[in-house]
């Protein structure tokens, strides 16, 4: 029998971590931005410039396009909320402290992962505009092509821990990390990661090329939970690599929670980084990649890591 | 106070999200505006608060321009900015008055956007009436059923058909326009495109909206060069400056506006003594691949389409040694030979615009007060430029073979390494007489 928090206790935890690692990936990536284009940096604008500009997003009025699917443009914000919360959830931070460790807790955080593709179509769709639905198209085809190979890189920091229970995956590095134990692993999550959670050069159905793609007909309340919701889904991908890869809370000097927060951080870090200085992937040459290279390799992985199991 | 008007009072001094557009002869100066820590430039209306119209407008472009106020949400306002042209009859009604050749405009900007969100000034009601341009005639319950429910075009827009797409399967295809003011175009490119999912079977730009519009570019420094001698360094810096901020502009099309935001003000303060900044430059974006990763084998042209054509960096990138200044006795004393490429396609053009670039500053840097002999045509940043005859006109015919068969972002691509300038055609169909007078 596993460990689940009271619904109302995991539900203000992980309301309050995606609150608190939202905000942190507005700093960070304001930051970022504000460096790499040689602006002038200060903490005053980039701490305080996300919260004017979601303030802005709460008092601008809504618009509509012609003949909108209303239910499914305000469902998927929502529903892409829904599952960085569901992957959240399963990310332990100490043993003893996890929202829900479920014994197959891999399982649920994969499912999370899969339905990305349907939050991410139906908002493309919804809006009834042309680049909104070719944002949509183009995710059709990169979430077809990522979920094997993020699958596979996942299943194989399952093999050591003999378990699908994150805690039990996180125990399991005690003594060796999944990132020394399969250094094919980490690579392949946080390339495959940022297709997942279509950042940087791998957010074709937002890119810049759509002038937005899905959300380009969003306003207001709407792109901020949009907005919102994708970096949700960063920090949940971050924190699964820092507890699957890392070590999760194994680490010295530190306290176990402390050192989930500094890997997740590194790993938000890399990944925001690789958004500033990569750029857009061709949805071709991604999708090639993703069948001729990443899914061979993350078989070679897992192959590996159990054939020295054995 | 309300909530509302507390987060309103708290957003004001928010970066403005400001939607423009850069009429002739405002790129440059919306290119300085963007630089200001207090405006963001946003790629769809739906995310502005402001309008602003820069420059002159073509009035051909005004229902595209009410379009594109009306898809604003509330609160919305429209600035104009003239920067000393005539700006005609515009739909839109502006906030306040328009922007003075010495105000700030990022201050002009942030004082209507503060007065938007304090309820100072109203946010501006739609031009259009928010109706249906071909009420929907179904008879059921769910609006289905009937004939000619919507007269053949849904809300403006042709139905989808079937039509054979480049791997000889029969699919959906849907025509679309994208333009006049489509983020990653100059102002005025509108490509009409028919698509299938994700690739384009056919697509073709349409005429430049400038030919016959007088336009502010008439005081450019190329311009000016073709009716008199002009000073070589002068000229040679102006295009290293557009080379740069074309380089700007193809690194937000590939999803990197920060460091896009680095080289446009590199564009806006490089001097000829400033060649290190541009080597700098060019080893950092070839050192990300940027070049390589976005536009290796994307939007080649055959060579045998374009001799004779002049296309600037276009041409040269297919091996055509093709350059107006190679004939001019001011560019031969100082000994230049243009720059030539090979593989005639995206990121050949990337390399040689960087390459010419760093040569430009290299030549202003030698020229000294030497100014050029050789008028009536003169080498702009994207090739040969007469009276009547400018580079955009001379690559439309070339752009539908470029484009059928490309995924939608390669397109893009491939169009924004032509470098294309519809402003500069507008400028290049008024007649020499005009321009000599300029």
């Amino acid at each position: 029998m596993r460990d689940y928090a009271s619904p109302p206790l995991a539900l203000m935890t992980i309301g309050l971590v995606m609150v608190t690692g939202v905000y942190l990936i507005a700093v960070m990536d304001r930051s970022m931005a504000t460096l790499i284009g040689g602006g002038r940096w200060t903490l005053g604008d980039s701490a305080i410039g996300p919260l004017r500009s979601a303030a802005l997003l709460l008092v601008q009025r809504r618009r509509v396009t012609e003949r909108p699917d209303a239910p499914a443009w305000a469902l998927a914000p929502a529903l892409l909320t829904g599952l960085a919360a569901v992957a959240l959830a399963t990310v332990p931070i100490g043993p003893d402290t996890v929202a829900t460790d479920p014994s197959t807790g891999f399982v649920v955080f994969s499912a999370a992962i899969v339905f990305v593709m349907i939050a991410v179509f139906l908002h493309g769709w919804s809006s009834n505009s042309a680049l909104a639905m070719h944002g949509a198209y183009r995710f059709g085809a990169q979430a077809l092509s990522f979920q094997i190979p993020f699958l596979l890189a996942m299943l194989a920091t399952a093999l050591p821990a003999e378990s699908l229970s994150i805690v039990d995956i996180v125990n399991a590095q005690e003594s060796l990390w999944n990132v020394v134990r399969q250094p094919l692993g980490l690579p392949l999550y946080l390339v495959v990661g940022l297709a997942v959670s279509f950042w940087g050069p791998l957010n074709l159905p937002d890119a810049s090329d759509l002038a937005g793609g899905t959300s380009v007909e969003d306003s207001g309340v709407a792109r901020l939970l949009w907005t919102a919701a994708r970096a949700a889904m960063l920090l949940a991908v971050a924190a699964m690599g820092a507890a699957g890869f890392l070590g999760g809370w194994w680490g010295p000097w530190l306290p176990g929670p402390a050192w989930v927060v500094v890997k997740t951080v590194a790993l938000l870090a890399l990944l925001l980084a690789a958004g500033h200085l990569l750029p857009r992937i061709r949805i071709q040459r991604f999708v090639v990649t993703a069948w001729v290279i990443l899914i061979p390799l993350a078989l070679v992985n897992i192959f590996v890591s159990a054939a020295v199991l054995l | 106070m309300g909530l509302r008007s507390a987060f309103s009072h708290f957003a004001e001094t928010a970066a403005v999200p400001v939607f423009a557009v850069a009429g002739g002869g405002a790129r440059e100066a919306v290119g300085r505006l963007s630089q200001s820590p207090t405006v963001e430039l946003v790629d769809t209306p739906a995310a502005a608060t402001i309008l602003l119209v820069a420059g002159s407008v073509p009035p051909s472009l005004n229902p595209a321009l009410t379009a594109v106020h009306d898809a604003m949400p509330s609160p919305r306002g429209t600035i104009h900015w003239p920067l000393g042209a005539d700006q005609g009859e515009l739909p839109t009604t502006p906030s306040a008055p328009p922007i003075g050749p010495s105000a700030d405009a990022a201050d002009a900007i942030a004082h209507v956007f503060r007065a938007l969100l304090s309820g100072a000034v109203p946010s501006e009601q739609p031009i259009q009436p928010n109706a249906d341009p071909n009420p929907w005639r179904g008879i059921g319950p769910y609006g289905q059923g009937g004939s000619g429910m919507t007269g053949g075009t849904p809300y403006g827009r042709p139905m989808a058909e079937l039509a054979p797409d480049r791997d000889g399967l029969r699919l959906d295809v849907l025509p679309l326009s994208v333009g006049p003011f489509f983020p990653r175009f100059p102002v005025g490119v509108t490509l009409e495109v028919v698509m299938a999912g994700d690739v384009v079977i056919e697509g073709r730009v349409t005429d430049s909206p400038f030919i016959g519009h007088e336009s502010s570019f008439l005081a450019g420094p190329f311009l000016r060069a073709l009716s008199h001698p002009a000073p070589v360094a002068e000229i040679e810096l102006a295009r290293a400056r557009e080379h740069l901020r074309w380089v700007s502009n193809a690194l937000v099309t590939q999803g990197l506006p920060a460091l896009a935001m680095r080289v446009l003000r590199l564009a806006a303060t490089v001097t000829p003594d400033d060649a290190t900044s541009v080597t700098a430059l060019i080893r950092r974006v070839r050192l990300l691949r940027v070049p390589q990763w976005s536009g290796a084998g994307v939007g080649r042209l055959a060579p045998e389409l374009l001799p004779g054509l002049g296309l600037g960096p276009v041409s040269r990138a297919a091996g055509l040694r093709e350059d107006a200044r190679s004939t001019d006795p001011a560019y031969l004393a100082l000994g230049f030979e243009p720059i030539l490429g090979h593989a005639s396609d995206a990121a050949e053009r990337w390399r040689l615009r960087l390459a010419e670039a760093s040569q430009s500053l290299e030549l202003a840097r030698r020229a000294g007060d030497r100014r050029t002999e050789q008028t009536g045509v003169v080498e702009s940043p994207r090739g040969r430029l007469q009276a009547h005859d400018a580079p955009f006109q001379r690559l439309q015919p070339v752009i539908p073979d470029l484009l059928a068969g490309l995924e939608w972002g390669d397109a893009v691509t491939a169009l924004v390494s032509l470098d294309l300038d519809p402003e500069e055609a507008g400028v290049a169909a008024i007649p020499s007489a005009r321009a000599d007078a300029a």
